[in-house]
């Protein structure tokens, strides 16, 4: 399931037990971001990323798909959070790790 | 602060190794990308190469895993700056010692390799920020939607997934390119994986071996092709009497660990957790890898295994973290990932520290 024209969603897939996520997981193959969840109700949830088309064919029943977020356009949002040039390259600059020393 | 570009992963291990060089060196890996990037890592210790125990810790594998470089340059700075100055170390709540940190680098030798897959993060970070593997189009016959092999699926562990599992396993990877889990045409066909290998051959007191992915705040132990036992030693990756009867959950079939590597693993991964809890909160679960469906071919069961499948090796007890919530997603704001990078860092000094009593 790759696809790079279409934006990926971030959904939250739950099935109403541990084996029908594994079957859906089985059949449909998404691509699935974290481990899954058990709730206290029996239910099972993972996080998947899909286009919208894709996202849709994951729904059957005793399984519901919730879209999160457009993780594409998130990811976009981010790529400009990456750094420029190379803060490492004056011959004084070293990496700082973020505790304190003391 | 922002996340760190491919050139800055890399200049960052390098002016490590030039500003500390009583207690670091640099570390040429092998193989250049598929694309033609050196990679490099850092040797951290005040004792020459081999004297003591090693702790070999990767990143970046995962291109869209973006933090995970950020974790491990941040954690070999902070090790190296406060051993130089005589000072102990504080993450938010958790805190070591200057007595600690010098032991650990006076009594335990780390190598970090923070970038393994220079390509696909270069990729992920300007192009498609979603993308997982390496960059590789040897298999994709000029199709770019069959691009990339995923490197934590092409180590040498059950690789032959359809004799390996039962088929209604369904073991997370494929053999199809186009699949974000391709795990490429045989074992190690990858130069990125092979620079791996290349470090746990070329460190042969290596005893512990981090992988660092996203995300779910977890930190997982060995096996990931089934449940574990520790009843049972037939029962393990190289009978073939139980291939077509491995990954399914609950059936007789569960992966041979000895008990007291059980016990080892455990103990680290827990102090892993209770470091990381110390900082602020978060509970990470430790836990062994296998959960709802089964995996092969990635680096932590490849570490363990290598020992059992040529005596000639030594153990290495294998860890993948996945640091993160489900909030942050791959890509969480610079400011929230600063929180998860002190957060796993405190994790893994007080791995460190561990591996030492
Ligand atoms: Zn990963």
């Amino acid at each position: 399931m790759s696809s790079t024209s279409q934006p990926v969603l971030r959904v939250r897939v739950t099935a109403q037990d541990a084996e029908t996520l594994r079957a859906l997981l089985r059949d449909a193959r998404p691509d699935v971001g974290g481990r899954p969840r058990r709730a206290d109700d029996g239910s099972c949830s993972i996080e998947a990323y899909a286009t919208a088309e894709q996202a849709t064919a994951l729904e059957r029943e005793g399984v519901s798909v919730t879209t999160i977020e457009n993780a594409t356009a998130t990811g976009r949002a981010r790529q400009a959070e990456v750094g420029k040039g190379d803060r490492f390259a004056p011959a004084d600059a070293v990496p700082h790790g973020l505790a304190v020393k003391a | 602060m922002t996340y760190l570009n491919i050139t800055e992963v890399d200049s960052a291990v390098t002016s490590l190794a030039t500003a500390y060089p009583a207690t670091s060196e640099l570390i040429d890996l092998p193989e250049p990308s598929v694309e033609g990037r050196a990679g490099h890592a850092l040797r951290i210790g005040a004792t020459p190469a081999g004297t003591h125990d090693c702790a070999v810790l990767i990143g970046g594998v995962h291109a869209r895993e973006w933090g995970s470089c950020e974790i491990l340059v941040h954690f070999a700075a902070d090790l190296l700056e406060a051993y130089e100055a005589g000072t102990g170390l504080v993450y938010g709540g958790t805190s070591f010692t200057g007595d600690q940190v010098r032991k650990i680098l006076d009594e335990l030798e780390l190598v970090v390799f923070p970038l393994v897959n220079p390509d696909g993060r270069l990729y992920s970070q300007t192009v498609d920020p979603m993308w997982r593997k390496n960059r590789d189009p040897a298999q994709s016959g000029g199709d770019p939607d069959r691009i990339g092999v995923d490197i934590n699926r092409n180590y040498d562990f059950l690789f032959d997934f359809r004799t390996a599992f039962d088929p209604a396993a369904a073991p997370r990877v494929s053999d199809d390119p186009s699949d974000l889990v391709y795990q490429g045409p045989r074992p190690f066909s990858e130069p990125e994986t092979r620079n791996v290998r290349w470090l746990l051959d070329a460190y042969p007191r290596t005893r512990w071996f981090i992988d660092v992915h996203s995300y779910s705040e977890d930190m997982l132990t060995v096996w990931g092709d089934d449940e574990n036992q520790s009843l049972d030693s037939a029962q393990n990756f190289l009978n073939h009497v139980f291939d077509h009867r491995r990954g399914v959950p609950g059936d007789a079939y569960a992966e041979y660990l000895p008990k007291s590597d059980a016990d080892d693993s455990k103990v680290l991964a827990e102090q892993f957790c209770t470091g990381v809890q110390g900082v602020r909160g978060r509970a990470y679960t430790p836990m062994s890898g296998f959960q709802l469906y089964p995996t092969c071919g990635t680096s932590d069961d490849y570490a363990y295994s290598r020992h059992r499948a040529d005596e000639h090796k030594g153990k290495i007890l294998g860890f993948t973290v996945e640091w993160g919530d489900q909030r942050g997603g791959f890509h969480p704001p610079w400011p929230q990932m600063e929180r998860d990078v002190l957060d796993v860092d405190a994790g893994l000094v007080q791995f460190c520290v561990s591996t030492l009593v």
